[in-house]
């Protein structure tokens, strides 16, 4: 079955996050308790707009099937506009992920306030989805069986 | 949490002020804590205790719409973070029970004490919480204690209540369920609140299709209170654009208004955004009541439409009354006993309505917020600030000269290969109940470079903070990684621990497993587990490659620079200079005063003082310090940053001399009608400051012509205009009542011609009430649309539709006065962007740091902002902002030097090819190009205007800018462990 194999796989996400905001949305939904998929890991940085192309493109390099870039909202954040200049750094990333030939659906930009607890978790659960669905990353790395039988269905 | 974990400031909770003694400077005041049965020392909030209790009372935060147990949190961000048990839910306190359980307890206590004489009677029926604390923080035997302090000041900031809308029986809220409170609604709309940030009707938790907001509701003469509570009107349209943005579902929503009260700086975009959106239907009316349909359960809203003349009847799912603010709970009572007066409604009574930002009617005492009348929420803050500045009066010779500096030791010898210690903490159960601790433990001593890895149950209790420290000594350890929680919040704690003992604080890396991993993923706790090796694995990763910092120390010029000399600059000149601060105030005038000065102001509002006088007195106390005046000079050119900042001056001065901090308050300029309305061809055309100016010197209003019998006002010239300043100017209205009811006075009908009236401050609600009782007749302007000034030579009449009658009229008049609105003052803003980088906002005015939280503060650290440079405002709101900008520059001239936050970029200069891309995109303008040899340049960062953001680092083609503490470096390396 289909279905059975896209569960039986976990996809490895990593979330990048500005410390004020989105950082502060995914503790938000800590503290209120809201569970979510597991899957990603957080790298936390001062600002969304330090979050440059290199950093997007070594995760993918190194197996990341998918990676979340997050931020203020615009007009929220703590440096004024480093969200605006993330917005064109992501830009450019998504043009190089592109070009290397990983599926666009694979990165994303989402802006998460530090109150949006339940919609940290809500955008963690639907991004995982969309990787599951789009399967392993052509650069993931091979994972042995033992732990690929690890998934929500084993 | 500033305030909380601040080494000066001491929060006393549960408590209430029972007596105040003595005079300004030295108050005795007695202070009555309730016992929290909770040790906050003790308690680490770990949570174990709730979820034990097996009682359950109302939410007092959550507006009773959840449930929560009799020990408690008040909610998450509650400081202190302890916890709290209510007494009257708790199972432990007899009044809780009824006669029979009381009786059978008793009982039990009695044979009790028969067995063991040492029984004290305070018997645990339950208990479960003291169970199951793992640090004996609970204590059923804590009692109430008066605390007695002595204070040099008092600053009252005790807040509103909501207006208690049952009071109104035609709306049904208490009797309907579907009718609810803007608060109670607020509660559904928050992220984390009790329903997730959704709108559900309470009576069945659906989601509405349909929703009304009723808005003054207790408000400007609903419910006896004629005052507007200010911050309804914007709340209604926030959560409007809200609701329709998250919840689609909503289909129809419509706020019954009677003015729009979008007065604060942005807030007239914000209400077009509304419109452009089409968030919801704006119908002006106040509705007659509001009934249950049964059949549908809906509720039909009964409404004159008095834009639309129609007598309506709406039908809704959900009913929200915006309700005003009412003063607070016992404010009355704490009043009386701290001797000062309270306003005709309740609320802390200021000094001098016209005048006084924060001053009560007896010295030293202040008070802020909305405790002495509703306010918004950059208001509260400016005023906040007011009062601390104003308390400074009373604690002189307590100011603290050398911050924390004691407390740390000798830097520790750091050197050699990384040897990491990891910390994995239990929290109790919330991390040890999800994940397997020990087995966390393992695998962190298999990490290479880990020489050790330890548990913990509390890391962040005393005790844990011990062992942290003892590993360190045992194990020679020169990085930490603590495994615990959000590093959001315990970071500062661990870092002043290892700071305490000379360990590098930069040095410490914290690994989140509990709110990031325990806590979200419990029902998957394998997963979790993975999840948290990988988390301690990262953060190994990135520990190994931490840097020490130094928080290093830059000169502070411990004096003020004051640029403009009206009421602002004088209050804030004023401020500093009673502290004892050297402060130079500098006006191109040849006098001081700006626009309170004759002939530009007659009286204020709302108690028609003189402002000469007004301004007489303050400028009196300002010669009294030893301000340094220099009249007639401008600032020619400035540079420097925070600490040093280099001015030159010209005009009858003519020096350059150097400030720690900068305030700037050179006001804003009126806008020039010039061919609007017919003004500068009609000579009875005039402004309204015209207008004050005549008054001022007592001319007649004959204007070339025979002495008016009427006039009329015409309002938001040059506001609120979608091809100018799209803002509200904030003081015209008031001032056209005021300007107004003086003329009819004097025998002249007056027509008033406005698109809303927003008379927000303080009486100023009660004036355009009483100027409608005493036949000032006010014309409603539909939006689009403007008024008509018709004649020959002279103005004979003003045409207009009336939005209220529904039809056009001519109104005859003799004189017109424009109701001009405030501009950005030129060329000074331009001058400041410029010289000082000061950002200027999309209208134009120098833009504040935060809209609500930083409203004096710039993105130029040590540049303040005080008045209407910032944005049009009243006089009072002018005198707050001015004194809270002096308190925020106060903070920096306390210190001889001001500390650097070492987490900031710096360039390698190798590697950099000075090509300026970093200078061009940091909007602190902290890096700046320096040519090092002919024609060679390199980008220098400014440590002092550098916040921090990393933003450089990302832009930089060669990678030479570092991003301290999050260099590409750790970076990479938690990624690579991620994988690893």
């Amino acid at each position: 079955m289909a279905t059975k194999d896209k569960n039986s796989w976990d996809p490895e996400i990593v979330v990048f996050a500005c410390n004020w905001c989105s950082y502060a949305g995914a503790d938000t939904a800590g503290v209120s308790r809201i569970q979510h998929q597991p899957h990603f890991r957080m790298i936390r940085v001062m600002c969304s707009g330090r979050i440059q192309p290199a950093f997007v493109l070594r995760a993918f390099e190194r197996g990341a099937d998918g990676v979340l870039v997050s931020g203020c909202h615009i007009g929220e954040c703590h440096y004024i506009f480093g969200n605006e200049r993330a917005i064109e750094q992501f830009e450019k990333t998504m043009s190089i992920v592109k070009m290397l030939g990983i599926e666009e659906q694979r990165l994303r930009l989402e802006w998460i306030s530090s109150a949006e607890g339940a919609r940290f978790a809500e955008v963690i659960n639907e991004f995982t989805e969309q990787i599951r669905e789009l399967g392993p990353s052509p650069f993931g790395r091979k994972r042995s069986p033992a732990k690929a039988g690890k998934g929500v269905a084993g | 949490m500033d305030a909380g974990r601040h080494p000066l400031i001491e929060v006393i909770t549960n408590a209430e002020v029972v007596d105040c003694q003595g005079d300004p400077g030295n108050f005795e005041v007695t202070i009555h804590k309730n016992p929290r049965f909770v040790h906050e020392d003790l308690c680490v909030a770990c949570g174990q205790c709730v979820d034990a209790c097996p009682q359950v009372g109302g939410n007092e935060f959550d507006m009773g719409l959840k449930a929560r147990k009799a020990i408690y949190r008040p909610y998450p961000q509650s400081v202190p973070g302890a916890y709290v048990v209510d007494p009257e839910a708790c199972l432990n306190f007899m009044g809780f029970l009824d006669d029979k359980q009381r009786r059978r307890l008793e009982m039990i206590q009695k044979l009790k004490l028969k067995k063991d004489p040492e029984y004290t009677p305070n018997i645990l029926v339950c208990g479960h919480c003291m169970d199951n604390c793992d640090v004996d923080a609970i204590d059923f035997d804590m009692k109430g204690e008066d605390i007695h302090k002595d204070v040099g000041a008092v600053l009252v900031a005790v807040g509103f209540r909501e207006f208690d809308a049952r009071k109104l029986g035609n709306y049904g809220y208490g009797r309907l369920p579907n009718v609810v409170t803007s608060l109670e609604l607020e509660r559904m709309l928050t992220a984390g609140g009790v329903t997730n940030g959704h709108v559900v009707r309470p009576s069945d938790m659906k989601t509405p299709k349909s929703m009304v907001f009723i808005q003054c509701v207790g408000a400007r003469g609903e419910g006896g209170r004629p005052y507007c509570s200010r911050f309804c009107c914007m709340n209604a349209v926030k959560d409007s654009m809200m609701i329709r943005q998250h919840q689609p579902e909503v289909e129809d929503i419509t706020i019954l208004y009677t003015d729009l009260r979008a007065f604060g700086k942005g807030f007239d975009d914000f209400l077009q955004r509304s419109y452009d959106t089409h968030s919801a239907e704006y119908v002006r009316g106040r509705p007659a009541k509001v009934d249950h349909i049964p059949e549908d359960d809906t509720l039909e809203v009964f409404v004159e439409d008095t834009l639309g003349h129609e007598q309506r009847r709406i039908k809704t799912d959900l009913v929200v009354l915006s309700v005003a603010a009412a003063p607070n709970d016992g404010a009355i009572e704490l009043a009386e006993l701290m001797g000062i007066e309270t306003d005709q409604y309740g609320f802390i009574a200021k000094k001098d309505p016209a005048i006084s930002a924060v001053e009560s009617t007896r010295e030293g005492i202040y008070v802020c917020g909305s405790a002495s009348g509703p306010q918004i929420i950059p208001d509260c803050v400016a005023q906040a600030s007011a009062t601390a500045v104003r308390a400074q009066l009373f604690l002189t010779g307590h100011r603290i000269e050398e911050e924390e500096e004691h407390m740390d030791a000798e830097p520790m010898e750091l050197t050699g290969p990384p040897r990491v210690g990891v910390m994995v903490c239990h929290c109790g159960v919330n991390i040890g109940g999800v994940l397997d601790v020990d087995q966390l433990v393992e695998y962190a001593s298999t990490i290479p470079d880990v020489v050790v890895a330890q548990p913990n149950v509390f890391a962040c209790s005393s005790a844990g903070q011990d062992e942290l420290v003892e590993m360190i000594e045992e194990y020679d350890l020169n990085r930490v990684v603590v495994a615990a929680c959000t590093p959001r919040t315990h970071e500062p704690v661990f870092q002043e621990t290892l700071s305490r003992i000379g360990f590098n604080p930069y040095l410490l890396e914290m690994a989140n497993i509990r709110d990031q991993c325990s806590w979200v993923h419990s029902d998957q706790p394998e997963l979790a587990q993975e999840k948290a090796k990988t988390l301690i694995r990262m953060s190994v990763a990135r520990a190994r490659n931490l840097q020490p910092l130094i928080r290093e120390k830059v000169p502070m010029t411990r004096s003020a620079l004051v640029i403009g000399g009206g009421i602002a600059g004088i209050q804030a000149a004023t401020d500093l200079a009673v502290q004892g601060f050297p402060v130079t105030l500098v006006e191109k005038d040849d006098h001081l005063g700006g626009r309170l000065a004759r002939p530009n102001l007659d009286l204020l509002y709302p108690n028609l003082r003189s402002a000469q006088e007004v301004l007489d007195e303050k400028i009196e106390i300002l010669n009294r310090t030893d301000a340094r005046v220099l009249l007639s000079t401008e600032v020619e050119s400035m540079t420097g940053y925070v600490g040093s900042f280099e001015a030159t001056f010209k005009g009858q001065a003519n020096e350059t001399a150097s400030f720690g901090a900068v305030i700037i308050s050179t006001g804003a300029d009126l806008f020039e009608p010039d061919g609007l309305f017919c003004y500068g061809e009609m000579d009875n055309v005039i402004t309204s400051a015209q207008l004050e100016e005549m008054f001022c010197e007592g001319r007649d209003l004959s204007l070339g012509g025979s002495a008016p019998s009427s006039a009329s006002f015409i309002l938001c010239v040059g506001s609120r205009d979608p091809e100018g300043f799209t803002g509200c100017s904030r003081y015209c209205c008031p001032t056209a009542i005021k300007q107004a009811m003086e003329l009819h006075r004097k025998g002249i009908d007056t027509t008033v011609f406005y698109r809303d009236i927003r008379t927000v401050s303080k009486g100023a609600e009660e004036m355009y009430r009483q100027a409608r009782g005493e036949g000032v007749l006010f014309v409603r302007i539909p939006p689009g649309s403007q008024p008509e000034v018709v004649g020959g030579k002279r103005a004979e009449a003003v045409r207009c539709f009336d939005d209220l009658l529904g039809r056009h009229l001519e109104v005859p008049t003799d004189l017109v006065v424009l109701s001009v609105g405030m501009r950005p003052g030129q060329p000074e803003t331009e001058n400041f962007q410029e010289m000082l980088k000061v950002p200027v906002g999309t209208d134009g005015f120098l833009m504040e740091l935060h809209g609500e939280l930083a409203p004096v503060e710039t993105a130029v650290e040590g540049v303040m902002l005080a008045g209407t440079v910032q944005g049009p405002k009243d006089i009072v709101d002018t005198v707050a902002q001015a004194s809270a900008a002096a308190a925020k520059a106060s903070i920096f001239l306390a210190f001889d030097k001001v500390k650097i936050d070492p987490t900031v970029a710096t360039v390698d200069e190798n590697k950099c090819r000075g090509c300026g891309k970093c200078v061009d995109i940091c909007d602190f303008h902290a890096p700046e190009l320096v040519e090092i040899a002919p024609k060679l340049f390199v980008a220098r960062i400014n440590a002092s205007m550098c916040k921090g953001c990393g933003t450089c680092a990302s832009w930089c083609p060669t990678g030479a800018i570092i991003a301290r503490h999050f260099t590409d470096r750790q970076v990479h390396a938690m990624i690579d462990a991620f994988f690893g």
